[in-house]
């Protein structure tokens, strides 16, 4: 047991870790949003609980608080991105499609470039020495912190899908001028669910500064946010499952491949490929059983436009 | 600012996003008529770049498979001329463009007849994509090659102008891409906009099923134009490796996203709006001043927030529908 | 049933609670075979199988030879992080040498400092690798001490000079404390920074920073960066007409320059942390078997890599004369190689080298080198005295 904790448990909690991740995704997507932020407001979360926990600014706090500290820091990484969604969510989300995606990975992308230039984050080193939360000794202890908070955002996530407000994601999703004329404010529940996304994001940062010692500019990047699109995707997109099941089967796949050396990263491409091919309702979707029909044909969410320079059109 | 410095920016600013230009020309047109972005293309924009290494060096360092290989022992039959250069040039482009085609046929086509989420595309296209730099860097090895400095023949490697008692300066294969991608985006545009095929394309991509009732043979079009896409991409990837090394298996995985912010302004579906984007792009990284050089990266996607939420239909693209 | 089920279970108890040493004897590899640091991490990767192979046809330890085993590092945290825990867990290695990014170092050193496993870093640089605990020590020196050579040498070649454009990779940790060294060793010799321009490892269009460059009017550049991106803009600014001396630094010491920068790589200063023209046996000889198998002179990465499991391997043969390594229990083997590393005196590749209680190395010789182009692709690195 020790030796398979040993040597899987690291892997086990990033499977967690990706499962959260593919969720703070799916919270947007629910409402018909598409928006790839997560691993920006990810590496914001894990700045503040880097910068709380090393610190010298902070230093009479964690004299005080001890191991409240670590509270503390998901609580400001919470409330920091929440603030932070809101404040991009509301322009951004007047974007729809491909368009709003976009605009969140510039927002990425611009975090990406300000982390590397301020001093208090550690430019391109990083933050690092970050104290092991609750003074755990193995990193697979940190199950602790993120098995609950999985458990937490699912049962959430199923709450919300029952109440008034997921019935007004799912309204917007389906068809948001519709749900418009029926007096569901669309606006207003695309930023709720961006927001939720956000915090959820922001919280696993703050937990996993901790967990990987080291914080720095290169965890809020685009490839990340393709690689947790592929978690929901893979998944599957319309259960909160497919999140949680994408996640931990594509984090775990390149591991477990390991064996083939050089040709693990080849493989893994394929199992993506191959993946995306024979399982377009994902993994939970195909799981499902029951033969649902396929969900509409999402309308592109822009035009297809072929114009030809002189051409007119 | 000065003239001198002013005209200097806009040249600069030219060169960095004809790079993104070119890099995005071959994105868009698939993006154009089937309505997926294909993260695939920076690796076929490699691809090509590698083919025509293969053509006109072929010999390999000591990491991967083929390490230690020398093709042409007594030099390559296609080194030593401008021209044949340009022709191993269009030879790689066209296996990339054959790779396009097999990636098409591999990783889209089974997916269009499934029904799944159109989503799944990126998913499907980023494992290609995936595969494909790493059988790279399997067969040779991660370092950087480069193409002959006289693969253009001797030509002076900067031309500079006086502007009163001031130069200004640009290096002439930044000229050369600058000027491809025009002479492409005029080729694509006559292509697209008078040609049968043209129509028949913009066919497909208005609505697939009509044009499928109308005798056009869906398929077959949009292998045509993944082939375009990937010879417009390997072109690229050759051009862009002449003027900075093919910098290793990720050389054009490392445009995707700057590719991606390129069309998308530019107008999805637009292909002068790759260009136009590529450009503006471009320039707006070679005017951050100096002293905020460390943020240029940022003030280019901050400018894209900006201009998509002005007009997010893109600079060329045609406003949004609303479905009513 | 049960008896045997016990039985085993009791046995899998003791074997965890004594595991004995390996023969083979297991030495973990853990640096980027994969990701965009692959370029870096290949030539670490020549550098230890070259180790591996010198050591083993010179008897191994004391008749054992040792086993080199590759775990893919790539070039994040997590995959560091992995790779260290499968060295330590599943391959029972006695030591580790890698990672090969000092961001990854931060995240996955710890890991081998909780489980009580030697780890030498091959090329990581950043200030407090070696203070990330007891067992983490290093074959990289921090570039401060080498820079200042540089600029002196520079000065050397050029006395007339006065005023430097400083440029530095933003993104890549390595740079960025490099050029802190560069730009108080120009202060320090009298030289004024003119300009201070950043960029990103992934960067390829220099233009804008080279334009800089040429308005400030410099006479010396200093640059900090790796191959493709240092390469680049060594070509970028003498193909816009930059004409003084370059400075490069650590990181542009790998002839994965030359086909970059090609002839415009004539004349660049490089600040090494080793150069193939060292004259100690132990190098000569490593410098003839890498000619022998890649028909060029060995990088410095690779020299690292092969000093990481050399030292590794020095301090594993006192300990065997001690009592034979098979003997051991690993556990112990672990404890006692992490004290031998830190207590002995090495003559590797780079020179003669220690580490101070902390586990930092202690190398005696830098260089400074001009690079030599003979055509558009070879050339060498002329070591300046």
């Amino acid at each position: 047991m020790g030796d398979f904790l040993g040597q899987y448990g690291f892997l086990i909690v990033t499977m967690v870790q990706a499962g959260l991740l593919g969720l703070s995704l799916y919270f947007p997507l629910q409402a018909g949003q598409l928006s790839l932020a997560s691993p920006g407001f990810y590496a914001v979360g894990g700045y503040v609980a880097a910068i709380l926990l090393t610190n010298p600014a902070f230093a009479g706090w964690r004299d005080a608080l001890g191991n409240g500290m670590f509270p503390l820091t998901w609580l400001a990484a919470a409330l920091i991105c929440g603030v932070l969604g809101l404040i991009v969510g509301v322009p951004a989300l007047r974007l729809r499609g491909i368009y709003l995606a976009l605009a969140t990975i510039a927002f990425i992308e611009i975090l990406r470039v300000i982390s590397l230039n301020l001093s208090i984050t550690g430019g391109a080193i990083g933050i690092f020495g970050i104290p092991q939360a609750f003074g755990f000794q193995d990193r697979w202890q940190y199950i602790w912190l993120f098995g609950p908070l999985l458990i937490l955002t699912l049962l959430f996530a199923r709450q919300l899908e029952r109440s008034r407000v997921g019935r007004a994601f799912r309204a917007i999703r389906e068809d948001e001028l519709a749900a418009d004329a029926m007096g569901v404010p669309p606006t207003h529940y695309k930023v709720l669910a961006f927001v939720i996304g956000a915090v959820l994001a922001g919280l696993v940062g703050a937990m996993s500064a901790p967990f990987l010692n080291t914080w720095n500019a290169k965890q809020g990047t685009f490839d990340a946010s393709i690689a947790i699109l592929a978690f929901v995707l893979i998944g599957g997109s319309r259960n909160i499952w497919g999140p949680v099941v994408g996640g931990a089967l594509l984090t775990a796949v390149p591991e477990l491949l390991r064996f083939l050396a050089d040709w693990r990263l080849v493989i893994n491409g394929l199992v993506l490929v191959v993946a995306s091919l024979y399982l377009p309702q994902g993994i939970v979707g195909a799981l499902g059983g029951v033969r649902r029909p396929p969900p509409p044909r999402r309308p592109p969410s822009v035009p297809v436009v072929v114009e030809a320079p002189g051409g007119g059109s | 600012m000065e003239l001198s410095q002013l005209i200097q920016n806009l040249m600069n600013g030219l060169a960095i996003g004809s790079v993104y230009a070119i890099f995005a020309l071959g994105y868009t047109l698939v993006f154009s008529i089937l309505g997926i972005i294909n993260f695939a293309h920076g690796a076929v924009f490699t691809l090509g770049a590698y083919f025509t290494y293969t053509l006109v060096v072929g010999q390999f360092e000591n990491n991967g498979l083929l390490k230690g290989i020398n093709l042409f022992p007594d030099g390559s039959p296609f080194s030593g001329n401008p021209w044949l250069f340009a022709l191993a040039t269009l030879i790689g482009a066209a296996v990339a463009g054959l790779v396009a085609v097999l990636i098409e046929r591999l990783a889209f086509r089974p997916m269009r007849s499934r029904g799944g989420d159109p989503l799944l595309a990126l998913v499907s296209s980023l494992g290609v994509a995936l595969v494909v730099v790493n059988l790279i860097q399997l067969l040779v090895g991660a370092e950087i090659y480069n193409f002959p400095s006289d693969a253009y023949g001797q030509v002076r490697p900067a031309l500079s102008f006086h502007i009163g008692e001031k130069v200004v300066i640009i290096r002439t294969v930044q000229l050369i891409i600058f000027a491809v991608s025009l002479v492409m985006l005029a080729l694509l545009g006559y292509v697209i906009g008078r040609t049968r095929v043209g129509k028949a394309l913009r066919a497909v991509a208005e609505n697939p099923g009509t044009a499928s009732l109308l005798g056009i043979s869906v398929d077959r079009f949009i292998l045509i134009t993944f082939f375009l896409s990937g010879f417009l991409g390997g072109l690229a990837g050759t051009l862009v490796g002449t003027a900075f090394g093919v910098a290793g298996p990720y050389f054009g995985v490392s445009y995707g996203l700057k590719g991606l912010a390129v069309i998308v302004l530019g107008g999805l579906g637009s292909i002068p709006g790759a260009v136009v984007g590529g450009l503006v792009i471009g320039l707006a990284e070679a005017f951050v001043p100096a002293q905020y050089s460390a943020y240029k990266d940022a003030v280019a996607f901050a400018l894209l927030f900006v201009i998509l939420l002005v007009r997010p239909q893109g600079l060329l693209g045609r406003a949004q529908i609303q479905k009513v | 049933m049960n008896r045997a089920a016990l039985t085993i279970a009791l046995a899998l108890i003791a074997s965890v609670s004594a595991e004995k040493v390996q023969t083979p004897v297991p030495i973990g590899v853990a640096l980027a075979q994969t990701s965009n640091t692959a370029l870096l991490g290949q030539e670490q990767v020549i550098g230890a199988r070259l180790a591996e192979k010198h050591i083993n046809a010179h008897g191994g330890i004391g008749g054992t030879p040792i086993k080199l085993v590759f775990q893919d590092a790539a070039g994040d945290e997590n995959s560091a992080i992995n790779a260290f825990q499968n060295l330590i867990t599943k391959s029972n290695v006695v030591g580790i040498v890698g990672p090969t990014l000092s961001q990854q170092a931060f995240a996955a050193d710890p890991i081998a400092e909780r489980a009580r496993v030697p780890v030498l870093g091959p090329s990581n640089t950043a200030k407090g690798i070696p203070q990330i605990g007891d067992y983490v020590a290093r074959v990289s020196a921090p570039i401060a001490v080498v820079a200042p050579n540089a600029v002196r040498q520079a000065m050397k070649l050029d006395p007339k000079i006065k005023k430097a454009a400083v440029l530095y990779a933003q993104n890549d940790a390595f740079s960025v404390s490099e050029t802190e060294a560069f730009q108080k060793a120009a202060k320090d010799q009298g030289i004024s920074v003119a300009t201070v321009q950043k960029f990103q490892t992934t960067d390829t269009d220099f233009t804008t920073q080279v334009t800089a460059v040429l308005n400030a009017d410099v006479d010396l550049v200093i640059l900090s960066g790796l191959a493709a991106d240092g390469g680049n803009l060594v070509k970028q600014l003498r193909q816009l007409g930059y004409k003084g001396l370059i400075v490069g630094g650590n990181g542009l010491n790998t002839s994965n320059i030359f086909p970059v920068c090609q002839k415009y790589c004539d004349g660049v200063i490089i600040a090494q942390a080793y150069s193939p023209a060292q004259p100690s046996a132990a190098n000569q000889l490593f410098v003839k078997e890498y000619r022998a198998q890649y028909k060029k002179d060995p990088p410095q990465f690779a020299a690292q890599a092969y000093a990481g499991v050399q030292v590794m391997t020095d301090a594993l043969r006192v300990l065997d004369r001690k009592k034979k390594l098979a003997q051991w229990d690993l556990d112990e083997l672990r404890a006692a190689l992490n004290k031998q590393i830190l207590a002995g005196k090495y003559n590797t590749p780079l020179g003669e080298l220690r580490f101070d209680k902390e586990g930092e190395i202690l190398q005696k010789d830098f260089y400074v080198a001009q690079i030599r182009m003979k055509d558009a692709k070879t050339g060498t690195f002329v070591f300046l005295k």
